[in-house]
């Protein structure tokens, strides 16, 4: 009945890391799935990311992050995105992720973790699927 | 080849009727759209001219290679006699990259690798604070201090990390390389002011600073300043080597990390022509003569991919490329400046690494090593097969590569023949094809205003991202396979799993408190220095900033002898060159 919403993503590079493929790819990979994508470019502080996330009105956050500080830097947008009590926000991992470190990142709060080789279907379709056992948000 | 042309016509018709009564009915009977393979014939270069395309090694246009052997080559029996491992460094070379922690940190670590036999010079990496402009006090520094590199705030930190080297390994006895770009004039001024205090005539430095700028804005990420004034900087930088340190390599020009961001071959190619050709430029347009430069800029090799026979013909093409670039349009004369001087030639890359059954890595390294070998360098095996696990290299993974490279030169012989390749139908053809791609992608650019404006309109950025995915959607298509990732990849496919010893680099406990001490060092330096001095070297900075026709090195040299900080320097600049702005697509 009403007018399908798309789902929106927010695609951000926190910290200084410089390597954008990942991110690119991803972005343009989840615009072709259907979903309104917003890429941030790089160097983005947490605060801008949670600002950016509550602007743009998104349903997930992507990080990519490939310089070694994932679980500082996830813990710090998840911090941020809380204080403005939009903890609701589906947040995801990408990037060059140590195996051993991907359950503390689910610990602190990332729904999942795509590493190396992550194939942009399965993205989608994870996201879809948490999106709707939500209720759609 | 050279085959006349009444030869030619007979090849012409002969492979005619080939197609007709040997392929066709063959790809026919399998019922394929066309055949999945393809046989090279004398028809697919007409008129091949060889001492016009090929010629001989270590003479123009340089496509059988720079030299008719290298320096390792010269000596790789005695190597072996010897139990030489390169990669240690030594005899006045660089050593292993590396770098991590505090200025204190990375020089007990070299420290401690001199006392095992591994004297090469500093192969720096510096942390991500560094390569953009910060100090480890900045909010922005927060949690990268000292992680991925060594942390340099200050000369002091320059000094304490140069501490390792003296006596024998005296910092003008060995070489050193700094994997820095946006404030490239900061690192090369402490270099300086290092010899300086030490009383060691500049002119006697030896090393490579990355110093390619341009590329960061198509890949990688670390600059600051907008690019035309990353070029000016550039531009003062040259100079200033040419005058004061000329044996200190001016730039690595690095096509590796554009194709590594996604580029296509002929992307890789024509990008890193454009930026050298940026480069090139502003040294002439400075009033100086092209081969009082030229033949101080390096290649920090160019991108890899598994595709072995496109990658030898890269290599080739690249050659003849750069050189026809440097005596057609640069007017050098002097052969050095024509050189595509690399440490290594092709290779496979780090991104044709996989998670996925990494031991599979060691096989791909070793045909990139093969690829290598007959492209005209050390068949390097590299990277080791733990790359992609982000953990770092282990011990067994760097043997199996150094290994294999030695298997490669002493057993299967690769290195006994210059451009072994040459004269084939096949590699010529490729040769000629990509340097052709190359060259129109590159007039393109040309005709957008050069390598800076097609930064500066986001062109070559957005090309490289599309690039990246189409490379992504051919394998979710598969189109393209890369095995144990989009193929062969059930439940019958086993892992292959080795030990692996993690080098002993550095302890966690070190790593956690890196930040700490790092910034209680940048404290006491605030509370030490002469804050005079900081002020009215930066101020004159600032000043000279503004006035593109000054040369700002010995401004920068200034500032970094009164103990300015690397983020004071950069800040100055900051303000009166702007800051880049990243592209979002």
């Amino acid at each position: 009945m009403s007018e399908e919403r798309k789902i929106r993503v927010l695609v951000a590079k926190p910290g200084l890391d410089g390597h954008e493929r990942g991110a690119r790819v991803v972005a343009y990979g989840l615009r072709d799935e259907g979903f309104e994508v917003i890429y941030t470019g790089l160097r983005q502080t947490p605060d801008q990311i949670a600002v950016a996330a509550l602007q743009e009105d998104v349903d997930v956050v992507g990080l990519s992050i490939l310089s070694g500080a994932h679980v500082s830097l996830s813990r710090k947008v998840i911090e941020r995105l809380k204080e403005r009590g939009a903890d609701d926000i589906l947040l995801l991992v990408g990037g060059i992720i140590p195996e051993k470190d991907i359950p503390t990142l689910k610990e602190i709060g990332v729904g999942a973790v795509f590493t190396s080789g992550s194939s942009i279907p399965t993205i989608a379709e994870y996201i879809r699927s948490e999106i709707a056992s939500d209720g759609g948000g | 080849m050279g085959i006349d042309t009444e030869r030619i016509e007979e090849v012409r018709k002969a492979e005619k009727e080939w197609q007709e009564k040997v392929l066709d009915p063959r790809v026919n009977r399998f019922k394929l759209r066309k055949s999945p393979t393809r046989f090279y014939t004398p028809t697919a270069r007409n008129g091949f001219d060889f001492l016009e395309k090929v010629g001989f090694p270590g003479q123009y246009p340089y496509t059988a290679g720079n030299n008719p052997f290298d320096f390792w080559r010269a000596f790789a029996e005695e190597s072996a006699k010897r139990g030489h491992r390169p990669d240690w460094g030594g005899g006045g070379s660089v050593g292993k990259y590396g770098g991590f922690g505090t200025a204190s940190d990375y020089r007990d670590y070299l420290l401690r690798m001199q006392s095992i036999g591994r004297t090469g010079g500093p192969n720096m990496a510096f942390d991500l604070v560094t390569q953009c402009g910060y100090d480890s006090d900045s909010p922005e520094a927060e949690g990268e201090v000292g992680r991925v590199g060594v942390a340099v705030d200050s000369f002091r930190d320059f000094q304490i990390i140069y501490e390792a080297y003296t006596g024998n390994l005296e910092m003008d006895k060995v070489a050193s390389n700094f994997t820095i770009n946006a404030p490239a004039a900061v690192i090369i001024a402490m270099y300086a002011a290092m010899a300086e205090k030490r009383g060691i005539p500049v002119d006697r430095l030896r090393g490579t600073p990355q110093n390619d700028i341009l590329k960061e804005f198509i890949a990688r990420g670390t600059y600051i300043y907008p690019p035309r004034q990353s070029l000016r900087l550039f531009r003062d930088i040259l100079v200033f080597c040419t005058e004061h340190m000329p044996r200190l390599n001016i730039t690595s020009i690095g096509g590796y990390h554009i194709r590594e961001a996604g580029a296509t071959r002929t992307q890789d190619l024509a990008f890193s022509m454009a930026n050298g050709a940026a480069y090139l430029q502003a040294g002439v347009d400075a009033g100086l003569e092209v081969d009082t430069f030229a033949p101080m800029f390096t290649f920090n090799a160019f991108g890899g991919s598994m595709e072995i026979y496109q990658e030898i013909a890269f290599q080739r093409a690249a050659r003849r490329m750069y050189a026809r670039m440097l005596k057609e349009r640069f007017g050098a004369k002097n052969p050095r400046s024509m050189l595509i001087r690399q440490p290594v030639s092709a290779h496979i890359g780090c991104s044709s690494t996989t998670l996925q059954r990494p031991l599979n890595n060691h096989t791909r390294a070793v045909i990139g090593g093969l690829a290598a070998g007959m492209s005209g360098a050390m068949p390097l095996s590299f990277p080791p097969f733990d790359e992609p696990l982000g953990l770092g290299h282990s011990l067994e993974a760097v043997q199996l590569n150094l290994d294999a490279t030695r298997i490669l030169i002493h057993e299967a012989k690769i290195a006994d023949v210059n451009d072994p390749w040459a004269g084939s139908y096949m590699m010529e053809a490729l040769t000629d094809e990509i340097e052709e791609d190359a060259w129109a992608e590159f007039d393109k650019i040309e005709k957008m205003g050069g390598a800076v404006a097609a930064i500066e309109s986001g062109y070559m950025q957005k090309a490289v991202a599309k690039s990246a995915y189409e490379r992504q959607k051919r394998i979710e298509r598969q189109e393209d396979f890369v095995v144990g990732v989009n193929c062969f990849n059930d439940e019958n496919e086993i892992d292959v799993s080795v030990n692996r010893a993690v080098e002993d680099t550095y302890d966690e406990e070190s790593m956690r408190s890196a930040e700490e001490r790092q910034k209680a060092a940048l404290d006491q330096l605030k509370r030490e220095r002469e804050g005079k001095a900081v002020k009215t070297t930066l101020a004159t900075l600032r000043k000279n900033a503004g006035d593109e026709t000054v040369n700002l090195m010995p401004d920068i040299l200034a500032c970094v002898k009164a103990e300015a900080t690397l983020q004071e320097i950069s800040d100055v600049l900051r303000e009166v060159f702007g800051e880049a702005e990243p592209v979002r697509m």
